[in-house]
């Protein structure tokens, strides 16, 4: 038949051609239906007769029917954009971007746009998305539960039926007997570890170990325990460690761990574990950009009374749409971070147009430098160094926004049409030593007592006046008082007195700031990020030449570094010199519609009265998050330093020490871990310690998994449940903070599952990570689940009765609910929504359940979301959905939180640190004999865990490689296509150890290029696996090949540093969380 | 604010569809400024025609040019170029009323150049003949071939030429050389080309180039414009915009 072209000789081809077509006229007869020959009949063939008016084109062209389309959310990576799902017969054949969502259309169209002219216009999305079905239809996706019928990751399974695995999950007892070595290990199940159940207990043990916690020294710590052993004498049985109450009770040995999770789902695991009481449930947060997350965490805690706050785990990003300069640092939004779906168009044709200029601070010549006037190629893990250049050049320049700065509370910052304020003109106090510490309060130098006020519920709290210098005279104000304005000065270093006379060295925040930045002049800092005095000037008058249309938008570049949190501290800080939070063309936050019905009071179903009391969980975190090591009752004095693994009071979701803590019992055992969509063995750096860590049946006696196919890290589990796909489920996206438009997309299935149809609480339903929760429940008899679980005649027994309230919260938040869907619109619903089965489509039940607002969800759920209009997205010369508080540029509660191996405290001003080990000590032996520095990067045509199982993307870059530029290239005798190893002196084998004696040798291909700092080498992340269909498995004894395409590559994170002290994990950002992704050196050996 | 390029193209498509065929003028314009080499063109393209392993209507190549650290990066997507003079056409042995490929002069089509799977008897002498590679055999491959099953939505119909065309066994065009036809059933819906509705960059144009309200016509009139191969003398339709020289890159 067809040959390929360039091996044909015309001659043939035509003998060849002509029985050819001999042939394909009979079969044209025989199998192709009515096929026309002629030319003329072929342009007259539908096409025509749409023209001709003969049909309408959604009748010629099927995957234009509205009837068969549906709208929901993409998943193939974060950005989750909205996209519309065309379904033939059930089977989602095409995806496009949903233009009603700003994600893939801009301006997206209003919800008031009927579903037939929406139906017409297609959004755009990326190939990922694009490819997205192909996820769905994965030939290794699991239907069944699997159960390890061999060593843990030896790929030996037996398929179980799901109420087996659930009762042997709940029960315990002599699980795997059926593996050799494991005759008599008795495994602990859950029913178990649901140790301490009365909500009574709970608040009462919870009160007093917060009371233990607060004990000052060793021997008052000791007393508390005691007491608290007698108090609590008949429940000490259902506590880890009595001598260790503030472990909390046996429920917390019950870890819970997540990959990619967004609202809903989280809602669903969350009141399970809350209720079953364990604090073990934990993100995956720093592996993406922790540090991100928790340094504006710790910029955005608020001043509450005498102490900061209620900080978010968020961030900020530049509304590029709007501005006219952006740096992007470490952040690549053309092939990730938060795009490019919905960046791209707002930023793209902007530079195109003259219209925005772009410096690029990346060792990277990334697709955004590409597009961007300027490229600095600072090195790695130096952006501090960049950052605080500028800032000292801005200070020493008078090129800060001066008015901006000065205002010390909100009614100041009002006068100015200022939505945010910041603390550079508080006053901070000194130690002896000079080193800042607190705010001064106005109580501290008799300037003004402290009060006793009321919260809006009517609870007291203590309030503290802080101080700013005005015209030389301190000045005492509330931050958060919109009455009186306060404008400190600036730059202020003084002495004031105490009550008693005593003197009071101070600072501003802005003082502290001018000599953070002049540890080192403009040019050592130069030498240190590998730039020059010109460049960071140049930039730095760039940057402070555009009012408040000036960004610095920041992603995981910075972030992912042992220095990670004051990278990104410092570079935040430049956004607080030129004062552009909330203004257009300035940094933005996201805002999304209410999911949880605590928003307003027409919100049908608010979650906080429809959960049941359960006692809320208490005592350390197995990765002791939100807890400082001083407070605990293993901290016994100066002595305890140094700790034995990091204390996180300022960040949480450490995903890098969630496993190897399990392994090491600290700060106590585990019993059982569940992971859903969670893969860090693969996403981790130096991962394979994860892997060593899971095989340890003593450590980890218990390990299920909630995933839809045998993953990198789920091949390890005991139980694998299989999940749904993101095209057959339910969960609501959020948006990001490079978003104005508040929006809450909702996914929803929009093709059924194939999984094994299973009964819980009498409900059949196809076994999803819901169906696992909600079988664990009804198993234990959990409160709040089953039929009466959001009340009486209110049953919780299936997702979607959580689901679609929330969907009904949605339609009815703000100042008004969405409109009802019309007659005919709850007609295409019900028609579009035929081939679903009942199981996971139940109209008549979700119309019974939302009542009234029934007509509201079916407008939302047709729109795939909630959108907000564009035009409501601005007012004036700000967003309309601002931030519009505090923003601290020096961190009070970051100055008293300590280092626990070093028990020095951390730094409240931002400032450059050097890459350090847990112990402080910077990598120098580390380093010795490897002289490339490894790097990652990614493609828009992959993630990291999922889209290998994709043909049309792994079609396109069947392999990654190893990048590196000419010059170490040709000292290296290295050229493209070389076969190297990637050797690091925490893996000196350059391979990846898999257990079972399996390896998977890191050796990539060598790609070399003009386009990246000479000295780094860095790799597209998302291929090289080891599972998710790229290696053979067993299953009832049938063995079923693994896919080759999905093996080839090279993921080079085993490589990547453990750190030296730790041993068992990477290296860490030991304030911010993040993991160490950028900091290793290694060496390539050529194969 | 303006409507976001999609929408507006989309409208100035369904003015043109208005028009008599002779009086319009289907053209594609690629502004590389824009285009980031993200390939949702490529694959959307691949997923819209049901394009089986390594065949793209539609491939993006990568430039990158110059040294450390001037350096640049720049992509060109490849659609078929529906030549005025097409040399495809010239090539293919199927000729007259009943031929296998033509250069369309009526319809929705018109403009463009369609294969016929049913004339179309695999001989391959078009492929070598595009000076832009725009053709290729469908040698009959599925993307879940290797894996334990054969997913059903790679035999579902693609919807090329306003028809139905299953994929299994050797149904056309399996056998069949392929190219793009800028999605002429998709126009005829009156929507855009796939490769333009997904353009996450907005890089790409589509229109009706004797419309001079449309965008196409805009843009192509406000900036330099550059074809690929221009020494071959095939009168391509499609259009680029770039800040390079296009024959020192595309060659």
């Amino acid at each position: 038949m067809a040959k390929k072209p360039t091996t044909m000789a015309p001659e043939t081809t035509v003998d060849k051609g002509v029985s050819r077509r001999d042939f394909l006229r009979t079969s044209a007869l025989v199998g192709c239906g009515a096929m026309v020959a002629s030319q003329l009949d072929f342009a007259r063939g539908l096409i025509a007769r749409v023209e001709a008016g003969e049909l309408t084109p959604a009748e010629a062209y099927e995957l234009l029917k509205a009837e068969n389309t549906l709208y929901t959310v993409c998943l193939n990576c974060n950005t989750g954009c909205g996209i519309k799902v065309k379904i033939l017969q059930g089977v989602a054949v095409k995806i496009d971007g949903n233009p009603y969502n700003p994600f893939t259309l801009f301006p997206h169209l209003p919800m008031s746009e009927s579903m037939d002219n929406a139906v017409k216009v297609d959004g755009a999305i990326c190939p990922k998305g694009q490819a997205g079905h192909q996820g769905a239809y994965d030939p290794y996706r699991i239907r069944k539960v699997l159960k390890r019928a061999g060593k843990r990751g030896e790929g030996k399974w037996q398929t179980v039926p799901f109420d087996q695995a659930i009762s042997e999950i709940v029960n315990g007892g002599l699980l795997f007997k059926h593996v050799a070595g494991e005759e008599n290990r008795q495994v602990a199940g859950l029913k178990e570890l649901y140790a301490l159940t009365d909500p009574k207990i709970y608040e009462e043990m919870a009160k007093d170990v917060a009371a233990l916690r607060k004990k000052k020294t060793a021997e008052d710590k000791q007393k508390a325990i005691a007491e608290f052993k007698v108090k609590h004498a008949l429940n000490l049985d259902k506590l880890i460690d009595p001598d260790h109450p503030d472990f909390g009770p046996r429920n917390n040995q019950f870890v819970y761990m997540w990959g990619r999770k967004k609202g809903g789902r989280s809602d669903f695991s969350k009141r399970f574990y809350e209720t079953f009481g364990t604090v073990n449930g934990h993100g995956h947060t720093t592996v993406c950009q922790g540090s991100l997350y928790f340094a504006c965490k710790a910029m955005s805690e608020q001043y509450a009374g005498d102490t900061f706050k209620d900080g978010q785990k968020f961030y900020w990003q530049a509304d590029t749409e709007n501005s006219e300069y952006v740096i992007f640092v470490g952040a690549n939004l053309i092939d990730g971070n938060y795009g490019p779906s919905n960046r791209n168009p707002r930023t793209i044709p902007q530079i195109a147009a003259g219209k925005l200029k772009v410096t690029v601070i990346d060792p990277r010549f990334t697709k955004m430098a590409a597009k961007a006037q300027r490229w600095v190629p600072v090195k790695p893990g130096t952006d501090a160094a960049f950052a605080l250049g500028m800032t000292r050049w801005i200070l020493e320049n008078q090129r800060f926004d001066a008015r901006y700065l000065a205002n010390a509370n909100k009614a100041a910052a009002a006068g100015d049409k200022e939505s945010t304020w910041t603390n550079s003109a508080w006053l901070v106090k000194l130690d002896d030593k000079g080193t800042p510490g607190a705010f001064l309060r106005a109580h501290e130098i008799g300037l003004k007592d402290k009060e006793t006020r009321k919260d809006k519920d009517g609870k007291e709290f203590n309030f503290e006046y802080l101080v700013a210098m005005v015209n030389g005279q301190p000045v005492a104000f509330d931050p958060n008082d919109d009455k009186e304005a306060v404008k400190g000065e600036l730059f202020v270093t003084t002495e004031l007195k105490d009550k008693e006379g005593k003197p009071v060295k101070v600072k501003s925040g802005f003082q502290i700031m001018l000599e953070a930045a002049q540890e080192k002049t403009i040019s050592q800092y130069a030498e240190i990020c590998g730039s020059d005095v010109a460049t960071i000037e140049a930039v730095a008058k760039e940057f402070t030449s555009h009012g408040k249309k000036a960004c610095v938008d920041i992603h995981r570049g910075p972030a992912q570094h042992t220095n990670g949190f004051y990278n990104i501290a410092s570079l935040m800080n430049l956004n607080l010199l030129v004062g552009n939070f909330d203004w257009t063309g300035g940094m933005i936050a996201a805002s999304t519609w209410n999911t949880d019905g605590t928003k307003t009071d027409k919100q049908p179903f608010s979650f906080k009265k429809i959960t049941p009391k359960a006692g809320k969980p208490f005592g350390l975190s197995i990765i002791r998050h939100d807890a400082k090591f001083e407070e605990s009752t293993l901290f016994t004095g100066k002595e305890s330093y140094p700790a034995r693994r990091n204390w996180w009071p300022l960040a949480s979701d450490v995903y890098e020490e969630i496993i190897p803590s399990c392994l090491e019992a600290y700060p106590y055992p585990t019993k059982a871990l569940f992971s859903y969509m969670a893969a860090p063995t693969y996403a981790l750096p130096a991962g394979q310690t994860n892997i060593a860590a899971l095989a340890d049946l003593d450590k980890l006696p218990l390990y299920f998994a909630s995933d839809i196919l045998v993953g990198s890290t789920s091949m390890y589990a005991d139980y694998i449940f299989p999940d749904l796909h993101y095209l057959e489920r339910w969960e609501f996206q959020g948006s990001h903070p490079n978003m104005p438009v508040k929006v809450q997309p909702v996914r929803q299935p929009v093709i059924a599952s194939l999984n094994e149809i299973v009964t819980v609480f009498g409900e059949a339903q196809p076994i999803s990570y819901e169906t696992v929760w909600l079988a664990l429940a009804e198993k234990l008899g959990l409160p709040g689940f089953g039929p009466t679980g959001f009340g009486e005649g209110q049953a919780f027994t299936r997702p979607d009765d959580l689901y679609i309230r929330m969907v009904a919260n949605i339609a009815t938040d703000g100042k008004e609910p969405v409109a009802d869907a019309s007659t005919a619109e709850i007609e295409l619903f019900l028609k579009s929504r035929k081939h679903l089965p009942k199981n996971v489509f139940d109209p008549e039940r979700w119309q019974a359940i939302t009542a009234a607002a029934w007509p509201k969800v079916v407008t939302v759920l047709n729109r795939g979301g909630r959108f907000a209009t564009q035009e409501e997205s601005f007012k004036g010369d700000h967003v309309a959905n601002k931030y519009g508080k505090l923003i601290n540029m020096y961190q009070e509660k970051t100055a008293k939180c300590k280092d626990a191996f070093t028990g020095k405290p951390f730094h409240g001003m931002a400032r450059f640190t050097p890459i350090v080990d847990t112990l402080g000590k910077e990598p120098t032996e580390l380093s010795a004999g490897y002289d490339l520095h490894l790097v990652t990067q990614r493609d828009n045509l992959m993630t990291k865990s999922r889209t290998i199982t994709h043909p049309y993307l792994t079609d396109l870059l069947p392999e990654n490689g190893i990048v590196i530029h000419a010059s170490d290239a040709k000292r290296l005798g290295l050229k493209t296509g070389d076969q190297v190893r990637v050797v690091s002196a925490t893996n000196l084998a350059g391979e990846w150890d898999l257990g079972n004696g399996n390896k998977k040798a890191m050796i990539g291909t060598v790609k070399v290029t003009e386009t990246i700092r000479p000295g780094v080498i860095t790799f597209t992340l998302g291929h090289g696996h080891w599972a998710t269909g790229a290696s053979d498995v067993t299953i009832d004894d049938q063995l079923i090949k693994g896919d080759p395409r999905r093996a080839a590559g090279v993921h080079a994170n085993a490589a990547m540093w453990i750190d030296p002290n730790l041993k068992n994990t990477c290296m860490i950002d030991k304030v911010g969380g993040s993991v160490s992704f950028y900091d290793t050196k290694v060496k390539l050996v050529k194969v | 604010m303006d409507k976001d390029i999609l929408v507006r193209m989309q409208e100035d498509l369904v003015r043109a569809l208005q028009k008599p065929a002779e009086s319009r003028r289907w053209a594609m314009l690629v502004d590389l400024r824009r285009c980031t080499g993200c390939r949702a063109c490529t694959v959307g393209c691949v997923s819209e025609n049901k394009l089986p392993p390594e065949l793209w209507y539609r491939p993006v190549f990568d430039y990158e040019q110059g040294s450390y650290p001037k350096v640049s990066r720049t992509w060109i997507p490849r659609p078929c170029m529906q030549c005025d003079k097409p040399p495809c056409v010239t090539a293919c042995p199927v000729k007259g009323p009943d031929g296998a490929t033509w250069k369309e002069t009526k319809g929705v089509g018109a403009g463009i150049v369609p294969v016929n799977y049913n004339q179309c008897i695999g001989c391959g002498r078009c492929v070598p003949a595009c000076p832009y590679n725009a053709r290729t055999m469908d040698e009959g491959k599925f993307h879940s071939e290797g894996t334990p099953q054969l997913m059903q939505y790679e035999t579902m119909p693609a919807f090329e030429y306003g028809r139905q065309w299953p994929r299994s066994g050797k149904n056309q065009p399996i056998g069949n050389a392929r190219k793009c036809h800028f999605c002429m059933h998709r126009l005829a819906a009156g929507q855009l080309p796939m490769c333009i509705s997904t353009c996450v960059c907005r890089a790409g144009y589509f229109g009706d180039e004797n419309d001079s309200q449309s965008l196409l016509a805009e843009v192509k009139k406000a900036n330099k414009i550059q074809i690929l191969k221009k020494g071959k003398g095939t009168a391509p339709r499609v259009y680029y915009i770039a800040n390079e020289k296009l024959e020192v890159l595309y060659g």
